[in-house]
């Protein structure tokens, strides 16, 4: 058991979901850590947010999943101590912004970051773990080219099938239709929707669907995907938010579309890839261990 | 604190037979920290209990010894009944006062309509929590609602510590107050698997194996006795010596042996009297259990140990309950051994019924109680 004397805290690395994360640094071994400061004055004690984190942190031990190495407690505090990332994927997509125009990653970096994405979404999922929450800002990367998932504070433990979880999770833009139209039965495919709105926007340097609302955000997928109809997607209109009057749009050619945005160019697994994780239906969505098995990333397991 | 050494070759044997039922489950939890942190040997487990109760103890003998030195007046009869009355509790004791509020907290969690899990776990905490922490440091009369409602968040059963405390006769600053203790005490390891969800699945599977052969009215009878078993064998031992699905297994056995010795038979081509082979000629449609490579044998000595500890059911009556409770306090307060013998003596002399409650009704000192809410 760590005491908060043991840390020195340095800069604010910005704001989680309940909680303040500072860099820190172990004056003991002088190694940098990440502070996660949670505040305890609310009437409920420690927040629930805050128990889930900790419960499912200390379950998933995994190179793409972020380590919580201890919580040390203060008069009115709670503090996780996490390992320390340089950077976030946002962060490091906004740095390579030039003048007004964004650019995407080279391929192999594309590549590996979207390999180890799947690994640690995989090993969730294998451990009925759903991260719900996945989104550039919480894919914390390091000088070494690691990328971890970080912030489970949205993320919860499933049996099977998964009901009445609140739609209010994921953030919009890498939310899928399913839960955009009410789905409460949504499982893992809920993340590997994410893993993919992510890779295309690895590849373009922008966010593939920035909707503003729910509305506006099943729009501008539909533009793109298709609008779903019960031929393609069996079931859909029997989503609490199904529209029946949605203008019904053809899917656009993906690869297509984020290759006028990309200099490097697409190769058709990749493509291939893309179109099996946007699945307009949840249960044709490939699963993340099918992904990380796709040719795409052949020269991983080969 | 460290993490708590694993299990020697028993537990892991286990695991290894049962790695090749089902290897990614299994693989699964040994990773988890019920397995990492919270399995023992029963060697183990004893230590543990022996050294909290030790270091209490050690504590509280202390504290007499320094009564003793500072109430230099004492007469022999006083001192005789402070050397009588004022005892720590032994370990046994201490689990007897355990067990009894972990039995409050599921009477509690039914009725406050509590799921199932969120029970069950609430128990785990709290058993855990005096792993680490004796009866005498804290009372588990301030940590059972504490468990029962951090269980609720760490499950994710949304409820407010306002109603909850209301509901539980009780206030928020109370149940909160030994929060972080608690999480402290469980290492910080909150996730817990019980043995319901093992039960569901051989549910379906003894229905898929012995299809045809069981009646569906009777197979919801068994689960629902089988629920009731695995809840009691929450308060053995049993939870940190076997996995989830060995302690369902065992549950299976008491509410049927029949019925669960087919199954296994069926499933892993295992008799009462020993292995069925291949060469006597057993019946065809046991191929399916031949390939599952389980030392089926193994399993059912596993399960009948398990059995065993599980057969025993935990419920300490409520005045063996009181009984510890007081002597906790007259351990902790010796001053009110004295006030106890004084008024004995008065109402002896004044012939009235002398005073058979062994709790102290003085207004200064706060009467022990342990029935906690239960009303």
């Amino acid at each position: 058991m760590a005491s908060s004397s043991q840390f020195k805290q340095l800069e604010k690395l910005g704001n989680g979901t309940y909680a303040t994360v500072y860099k820190g640094l172990n004056k003991t071994t002088g190694i940098y850590v990440a502070l996660k400061e949670v505040k305890l004055d609310s009437e409920e004690g420690t927040p629930s947010t805050a128990v889930r984190e900790i419960s499912l942190m200390k379950e998933l031990k995994h190179e793409n999943i972020v380590r919580l190495y201890d919580v040390i407690h203060t008069e009115n505090k709670l503090t996780l101590v996490f390992e320390f990332m340089d950077n976030d994927l946002k962060k490091y997509m906004d740095s390579r912004i030039v003048g007004n125009t964004p650019y995407g990653f080279e391929m192999s970096l594309v590549k590996y970051f979207e390999w180890q994405l799947l690994q640690g979404v995989a090993f969730c999922h294998e451990n009925r773990i759903l991260h719900r929450d996945l989104k550039p800002q919480n894919l914390l990367i390091n000088n070494k080219g690691q990328l971890k998932l970080g912030d489970f504070g949205l993320a919860r433990a499933f049996g099977i099938p998964v009901n009445t979880f609140s739609s209010e999770v994921v953030t919009l833009w890498y939310r899928a239709p399913d839960v955009l139209m009410g789905s409460r039965t949504y499982s893992t495919s809920i993340d590997i929707w994410s893993c993919g709105c992510i890779l295309a926007e690895m590849i373009t340097g922008r966010p593939l669907f920035p909707g503003t609302n729910d509305e506006e955000q099943l729009k501008l997928i539909f533009e793109t995907m298709g609008t779903p109809t019960e031929r393609t997607w069996p079931g859909v209109s029997t989503l609490p938010k199904y529209n029946p009057r949605l203008p019904q749009h053809l899917p656009k050619d993906l690869g297509a579309l984020l290759q006028s945005q990309t200099r490097e160019k697409m190769e058709l697994t990749l493509i291939d890839l893309l179109y099996g994780l946007l699945q307009l239906n949840p249960d044709r969505r490939l699963s993340a261990k099918q992904a990380l098995n796709h040719p795409w990333f052949a020269e991983y397991y080969q | 604190m460290t993490t708590t050494p694993k299990p020697s070759n028993g537990a892991d044997a286990k695991a290894k037979e049962q790695g090749s039922l089902r290897v990614t489950d299994d693989d699964l939890y040994r990773h988890s920290s019920q397995y990492r942190v919270w399995s023992f040997t029963p060697e183990q487990l004893t230590q543990r209990r022996a050294e909290v109760n030790a270091r209490a103890t050690a504590k509280i003998e202390q504290n007499l010894r320094a009564f003793r030195e500072t109430h230099l007046a004492l007469t022999a009869e006083e001192l005789a009944a402070i050397e009588e009355k004022a005892v720590p509790v032994s370990t046994e004791e201490e689990l007897l006062l355990v067990s009894y509020f972990a039995r409050m907290i599921l009477s509690f969690a039914g009725k406050m309509n509590l799921p199932t899990e969120v029970a069950a776990t609430a128990v785990s905490f709290f058993r855990k929590f005096y792993l680490s922490n004796s009866v005498s440091e804290i009372s588990p009369k301030e940590v059972f609602h504490t468990a029962l409602f951090f269980s609720c968040k760490s499950e994710n059963y949304f409820i407010g510590v306002e109603s909850f405390a209301k509901k539980a006769k009780t206030n928020p600053s109370a149940v909160l107050k030994h929060e972080f203790k608690l999480l402290e005490s469980l290492n910080f390891t909150l996730m817990n698997h019980h043995p319901y969800k093992a039960l569901h699945g051989f549910f379906l599977d003894i229905q898929s194996v012995l299809a045809g052969k069981v009646d569906m009215n009777y197979m919801g009878q068994v689960y629902t006795d089988c629920k009731k078993i695995i809840t009691d064998a929450l308060l053995t031992d049993a939870v940190y010596f076997y996995s989830p699905p060995q302690i369902t297994l065992a549950a299976l056995l008491i509410a049927d042996e029949a019925l669960t010795m087919r199954y296994l038979q069926m499933k892993f081509m295992i008799t009462e009297e020993g292995p069925t082979e291949n060469s006597q000629g057993e019946k065809q449609d046991s191929k399916e259990g031949a390939s599952i490579s389980i030392p089926g044998q193994k399993l059912l000595e596993i399960i009948k140990e398990c059995k065993e500890i599980i057969s025993n059911k935990v419920a300490p009556p409520k005045e063996d309950a009181v009984k510890v409770t007081a002597k906790i306090h007259y351990s902790q307060n010796p001053l009110t051994v004295l006030d106890r013998l004084k008024r004995q003596r008065e109402s002896n002399s004044t012939g009235a019924t002398p005073g058979q409650t062994p709790i102290p009704e003085d207004s200064q000192t706060k009467r022990p109680k342990t029935d906690g809410a239960t009303n």
